[in-house]
């Protein structure tokens, strides 16, 4: 995730990492993390914080002014959850796509390349 | 990938589709090679990258399997499903250096296509009650390890890939060779980065042999002729 500041709204957070704000801390799937002060009263969310308390390592270009955020690193494995991610990818037309549209279908998932 | 259409079209019956995604920071490399294939499955790219951190793609092919309720029951792992044809190749003497090592390092990748296709139709015959469908921990314990340094090669990788959009393809360089040190299997972050200084300007497809350039202390032909051939790159599947 890359960002300009370390504040950010729970929102993009979500979307970009797939850890969303609940009563319990930042959860993804059936995983809960307290992370007290870092989800704001305003609904922002201090990166730091959240960063510090799920793992994930915070890379700075300084000469830029931008930050890249990780993924988070909690187990110690690729995956915290079985729960699918649910990017937004796209069509070769342009068009949004996200796997949850197909959710009722079994779904093989290839990853390829030009290269 | 017409490989993978034709097995969407043997597993569709079943309530079972194949989605393809092309790990390309240009939609327009991978467009030529989706065109080809003339999927009726969803094919899609993702110019970030995204899907490498969030299901473990370290390199192509490599699928995840998600059953109908969004659940993995397989981690990412390779996914070849054909036999490549230059496994049975006789190698001719007298080709470049270059050439002939890559040719070698080819055929000395495990087969695991023909084992792997035939238990992505049994689950998506079977279902749950699949040999091949895991657990939820199961997935979780089978990913690859990820320690703060590969995670932290995910935020370099992307950091680069936003420096190349936003300032020049040259500031993505100091970024794209620290994630290559911090997570050295990745290949995907290698080959992505290579392929933008060996592929000649103007030319229509991606240079795949990735050779000796000046801009990265690595290349494809160098680290597959070593010792751990492509083998050290590839998640081969416990079936």
């Amino acid at each position: 995730m890359i960002l300009t500041e370390l504040r950010t709204t729970t929102r993009e957070f979500a979307q970009a990492t797939g850890w969303e704000p609940k009563p319990e801390g930042l959860c993804r799937g059936e995983i809960c993390v307290p992370a007290p002060g870092a989800v704001n009263a305003d609904g922002s969310l201090d990166v730091a914080i959240a960063a510090a308390r799920l793992g994930m390592p915070l890379v700075e270009d300084a000469d830029h002014g931008v930050w890249s955020l990780g993924p988070a690193t909690l187990s110690g494995k690729s995956l915290n959850t079985a729960v699918a991610a649910d990017p937004e990818l796209m069509n070769f037309d342009g068009s949004p796509f996200r796997l949850s549209s197909l959710r009722g279908k079994k779904v093989i998932l290839v990853a390829w390349s030009s290269y | 990938m017409p490989g993978w259409q034709a097995l969407n079209l043997e597993i569709a019956q079943y309530g079972a589709t194949v989605v393809t995604v092309a790990l390309d920071i240009n939609a327009e490399h991978a467009r030529p090679w989706h065109e080809l294939g003339q999927a009726t499955h969803p094919s899609v790219v993702d110019t970030l990258h995204a899907t490498n951190p969030l299901f473990g793609f370290t390199n192509i092919p490599m699928a995840v399997w998600i059953n109908e309720d969004g659940v993995l029951v397989r981690p990412a792992e390779g996914a070849s499903i054909e036999r490549n044809p230059m496994r049975d190749m006789e190698i001719p003497e007298g080709l470049p250096e270059a050439l002939d090592k890559m040719l070698h390092a080819v055929k000395d990748i495990p087969d695991d296509a023909e084992a792997y296709r035939a238990a992505i139709i049994d689950w998506a015959k079977n279902g749950a009650s699949s040999p091949f469908a895991l657990s939820a921990e199961e997935v979780v314990e089978r990913s690859q390890p990820r320690s703060d340094n590969e995670a932290r090669a995910t935020a370099c990788f992307e950091l680069g890939d936003y420096l190349r959009k936003t300032v020049s393809q040259d500031a993505a360089v100091s970024w794209w060779k620290e994630a290559h040190r911090l997570h050295p299997q990745n290949l995907t972050y290698k080959r992505q980065a290579w392929t933008l200084v060996t592929t000649a300007p103007g030319a229509t497809e991606n240079d795949l042999m990735q050779g000796p350039n000046d801009v990265y202390d690595s290349s494809l032909v160098a680290e597959v002729s070593g010792d751990g051939g492509f083998l050290q790159f590839i998640v081969r599947p416990q079936l």
